[in-house]
Order: C-alpha cells, then sequence, then structure tokens
C-alpha cells in the first residue's frame, strides 16, 4: 500500500531523538498502528514521555504475550490520546520483554491510573510482577485458586 | 410473632474498622447475588451513610474466552466471542472480524459494511434498552423496567428477520456478513424506528423529566473528565463526561464515514449526564438504521476470505454499546491465534466503578453505578 505514514514516522522519530538508545525497535503495523519495543529499566520514562509530551493520556488495556518457545514474555501497553482529537485513530503499543523464569517489571499504575486493573490480571494470569503496583492480587481468579497462572502457553486444557 | 431474642446478625459486614481520624467505619459485601449488583461484588466501606472506600471484585462470571478462542479455529470462535455480551453480541462480533480481516488484508464489500452497520446500530439500541430496564428497576420504578423490555422486542423481530436469530447473530463473518436484507425489511424498520422515536419521548416524560430520576441522579457520581481520561474510560461513561469521542466518528469503520449522526456528550459526569448520553444514542441509532436502509447500495455482500489467520498482528476494534471494544491479535499463519486479547468496553469501565461511588451516599449507589453501564459478563469475559 502506498499510504504515507507521516504522523506514525514523526512519532518514531521523537522518541529515537529523546531516547537514542532505549528505544529497541519500532514498527508502523498499519495506518494508525505502531508498536515501540522499549528495555524494561527504561519503560517508564518513555511511558511519562509519551504522556507529557505526547499527548497519550488515555490506556486502552494492557495484553501480556507468552512466547514459551522464545523463553520470554511480552507486556503491551496499548495507548492512545483524547485530548489531541486527531491523533485518536492511532494506538501505540507500548511493549517490553522479560525473561519467562524471572518475570517482574516496574509497574505503570503511577503513570496512567487506569492500567491498574490490566496489570492485575496480567499477574494472574501469567504470573508476571508488576513492581511498585498498589494492589498486586488476583483479580478475575478465585482466591483459593492454587494452580499455575492458566492463561501460560504450557498450560493446557483436558480437552485441548 | 414475636421479636427474636438477640439481633439478626447481618451477615454482609464483613468488619468494623477504626480510621486514622477515630471514625468508625464498616465494610460491606454488595453482591454477588444480584443485589443490584449484576454478577460481581462490590466491598463498599462506609463511615455513617458515605461511601469512602469501593474495591470492586469481579470474576465470578468468568469463562476464560481468551485461552478458548486459542485453542479454536477463528470462525468458530465467533459464537464464543458473542457471549460475553448477549445483548450487544454483533458489536463484539464486529471488532473480532475486524481484527481477523486487519492480518488477512481482506476487504468488505460495500453492501456487506452496511449490514453490518445495520446490525450494530440495531444492537446498540437494544443493549440500551436493556440497560434502561435494569436502571429502571433499581430506582423502584416498575414501569421503566417493562416498557424497554418490550420495546427492546421490536429491535429483536426485526434482527430476527435479518440473521435468523433473536439474540446471538454470529451474523458478521471475515469478509463480510452471513445473510442479504430480507423482501419488505426496509418498510418494516423505518416503521418500527420511527415507532420507536415516539416511545423515546414518553419515555423522557415518565422517567427522564421526571423529578423522581432527575433530584436522584443530577450531581450524583461525578465523573470528571480528567478521571474519565485518565482511567482510559470509554463510550457513553466517557461521553458523559464532555469528551466526544466515538471510535465511529473518530476511526471510522464500515459504513459509518457514509452516514450522518451526531456524537451524544453531556458536560458534567453525573449519572444524570450519563443516563442522557444512552437516551441521545438509541435517537441517533434510529437515524442511522433509516439512512442505511435508504442508501444500502447493491452488490455482493460477502468477499471470500481465507480460514487461516496469516502471521501478523492486529489491534481491531469498534464502538460497542459500552464502548470500546478491541481485540489485540496475534497471528502465526495457522486457524487459531497465538494470542487474542480480549477488552471490552465493561472491563475498561471498571476503573471507573471507585471514582463515582467514594464521596455519594449509600443510597445512590444503583443510581451512580449502573449509570455505568457496567455489565460483568462483558467484563470478566
Amino acid at each position: 500500500m502506498s499510504l504515507s505514514h507521516e504522523r506514525e514516522d514523526d512519532l518514531v522519530q521523537k522518541l529515537k531523538e529523546a531516547f537514542p538508545t532505549d528505544i529497541k525497535e519500532t514498527n508502523i503495523i498499519r495506518r494508525g498502528r505502531l508498536e515501540v519495543t522499549v528495555a524494561p529499566e527504561k519503560i517508564k520514562e518513555v511511558a511519562v514521555y509519551l504522556r507529557d509530551k505526547l499527548s497519550f493520556d488515555h490506556p486502552n488495556g494492557v495484553s501480556a504475550v507468552d512466547y514459551n518457545r522464545e523463553n520470554r514474555f511480552e507486556i503491551v501497553y496499548h495507548i492512545s490520546s483524547i485530548r489531541t482529537k486527531e491523533m485518536r485513530n492511532l494506538v501505540l503499543d507500548l511493549k517490553e520483554s522479560v525473561p519467562r523464569n524471572a518475570p517482574k517489571v516496574g509497574s505503570l499504575v503511577s503513570v496512567w491510573s487506569g492500567v491498574e486493573n490490566y496489570e492485575r490480571e496480567s499477574f494472574e494470569m501469567f504470573g508476571i510482577q508488576f513492581d511498585g503496583h498498589p494492589r498486586l492480587e488476583k483479580l478475575f481468579l478465585t482466591d483459593n485458586w492454587d494452580g499455575p497462572p492458566p492463561l501460560r502457553k504450557d498450560i493446557r486444557f483436558p480437552t485441548d | 410473632m414475636s421479636a427474636p431474642s438477640k439481633p439478626v446478625p447481618l451477615t454482609t459486614v464483613e468488619s468494623t474498622e477504626t480510621s486514622d481520624s477515630g471514625a468508625q467505619t464498616l465494610t460491606l459485601s454488595v453482591g454477588p447475588q444480584h443485589s443490584g449488583s449484576g454478577h460481581m461484588r462490590l466491598i463498599v466501606e462506609v463511615d455513617g451513610d458515605i461511601i469512602v472506600n469501593v474495591a470492586p471484585d469481579p470474576g465470578y462470571v468468568h469463562r476464560g474466552i481468551e485461552k478458548i478462542i486459542e485453542l479454536r479455529n477463528i470462525i468458530k470462535s465467533i459464537p464464543v466471542i458473542e457471549r460475553p455480551s448477549i445483548i450487544d453480541a454483533s458489536n463484539l462480533n464486529h471488532a473480532w472480524v475486524r481484527s481477523i480481516e486487519e492480518i488477512q488484508g481482506v476487504e468488505v464489500p460495500l453492501r456487506g459494511q452496511y449490514l453490518r452497520t445495520l446490525l450494530n446500530e440495531m444492537n446498540r439500541i437494544m443493549s440500551h434498552l436493556y440497560w434502561l430496564s435494569i436502571y429502571g428497576v433499581f430506582l423502584g420504578h416498575t414501569t421503566m423496567f417493562m416498557w424497554p423490555l418490550g420495546d427492546r422486542e421490536l429491535f429483536i423481530d426485526l434482527a430476527e428477520k435479518l440473521t435468523g436469530a433473536r439474540i446471538t447473530y454470529s451474523y458478521l463473518v471475515p469478509g463480510g456478513v452471513r445473510r442479504d436484507l430480507p423482501p419488505g425489511f426496509a418498510e418494516e424498520a423505518v416503521k418500527r424506528t420511527e415507532y420507536f422515536e415516539k416511545r423515546l419521548k414518553e419515555y423522557d416524560r415518565i422517567f427522564f423529566n421526571n423529578p423522581l430520576f432527575t433530584s436522584r441522579a443530577k450531581g450524583i457520581g461525578v465523573l470528571s473528565k480528567e478521571k474519565a481520561i485518565e482511567l482510559g474510560c470509554t463510550g457513553p461513561t466517557l461521553r458523559g463526561s464532555g469528551v466526544d469521542a466515538d471510535l465511529r466518528k473518530d476511526e471510522p469503520y464500515a459504513a459509518y464515514p457514509e452516514l450522518s449522526f451526531e456524537v451524544s456528550t453531556r458536560p458534567d459526569g453525573d449519572s444524570f449526564s450519563r443516563a442522557m448520553v444512552h437516551m441521545d444514542e438509541m435517537r441517533e441509532s434510529c437515524k442511522i438504521i433509516r439512512q442505511i436502509v435508504k442508501k444500502i447500495p447493491t452488490g455482493p455482500i460477502r468477499r471470500k476470505a481465507p480460514i487461516v489467520l496469516p502471521r501478523g498482528v492486529a489491534y481491531g476494534r469498534v464502538e460497542s454499546a459500552r464502548g470500546e471494544c478491541s481485540f489485540y491479535l496475534i497471528g502465526e499463519g495457522g486457524d487459531k491465534p497465538y494470542r487474542a486479547r480480549y477488552i471490552t468496553g465493561s472491563y475498561r469501565n471498571m476503573a471507573a466503578i471507585p471514582a463515582v461511588l467514594i464521596g455519594n451516599r449509600l443510597a445512590d449507589m444503583p443510581t451512580a453505578w449502573w449509570s455505568i453501564d457496567y455489565w460483568p459478563v462483558e467484563a470478566d469475559r
């Protein structure tokens, strides 16, 4: 497709200028969809920059993905902007990777308070620890659930 | 009948605590039996009758749908995806097929897009009517329970004519829709929407302009614009706080770019504003339905789409009745997705529940809470 991605390119450019070494990878998936992978130890700084300088004020959700063959988890923050009207059709995926055997990252609740429930869900369903989360407890699972985190790839249903 | 010798223990009371200021607070468990809570529980801490803290406790209707989808063919997942909110089934279905089509690169024919939009808007009305009937009965207004549920049949019948099913349609498939318009549908749709608009005026008269409702809803459960944005609220909850965000306008999909309608917003952020946004949206949906049956182009309703999900990633989203419904979908070339993250409007608005309740009186809880239109099944997935 020959659609131009000026706005997306511009965002990538600004991020790379602000964080020359910490942005590991960027990828424009299609118009209005953009992936930015950062080092886990720098994600909070990048998040604050996105919120304060680039107007990403609205968390749309957080996804965790289990890449068990590569022995890592990926945590994806889907964020967008409401205040800047012309940016409302853009969703930026802010991604970080953690090793599967030591899944511990910093929480971004202090940056976007709306991610609290999503991080809790990633904690219970994948066993990812979010440092600095105000209430890292089970959300959907029952209190007496003592099995493994059920959305991990190596957990199978009996019917599977 | 003689009075019991000992006071009956209040089983819902969990504990009493003394706060730092010396005030005694009481922790109540509201739900998960449907005491006006839906199938969830709220742990509410009150000081006197003022709510000082709220912790939502969802999960009573959690089905692990994200895991189920990972194990199924993308087409077989469609009925599963509709289940979290059967009253808004086609909008959830739309988010799913939209994300699949983004990865597949399949374009839907224009007539198919119009038919999708038609069912989506009928679903929006049906969902809002269901919400309204529950809202009415929570506030002790039995008529407002009976009327919307009765009028909802107008659209259920119409949807049945179009899709063959009353509630869960599985109508949208990758590439288009399953069935074309039946004969005589346009006339029937115009007749029914015009009748329904008259009914909406009666709703206004009996409920929305009724001091019994306005005095209980105005200024109650205020959610500021800033808070609504920061918490990631969406749909009528966000628009009730004065934000004109609506994916049908902001990221136009399906046939919405060709249709004229207004985004309903209210500036105050209180329960009344959120309720009125629902009312306005039903009026706009009626207009959209009439435009669709008038303007719908001829042509194919479906293009052949592969049954596999190629390698790729998509974040497909639509404006469902309760706000943005999205899928973060990862394909790896098979007929099943590698990961399908499912985020619904109710799940996102769960963050608003403490924000609208804290500081209000316990007696105002139904008014404030249900104005968010939180659907526990949709949130739990």
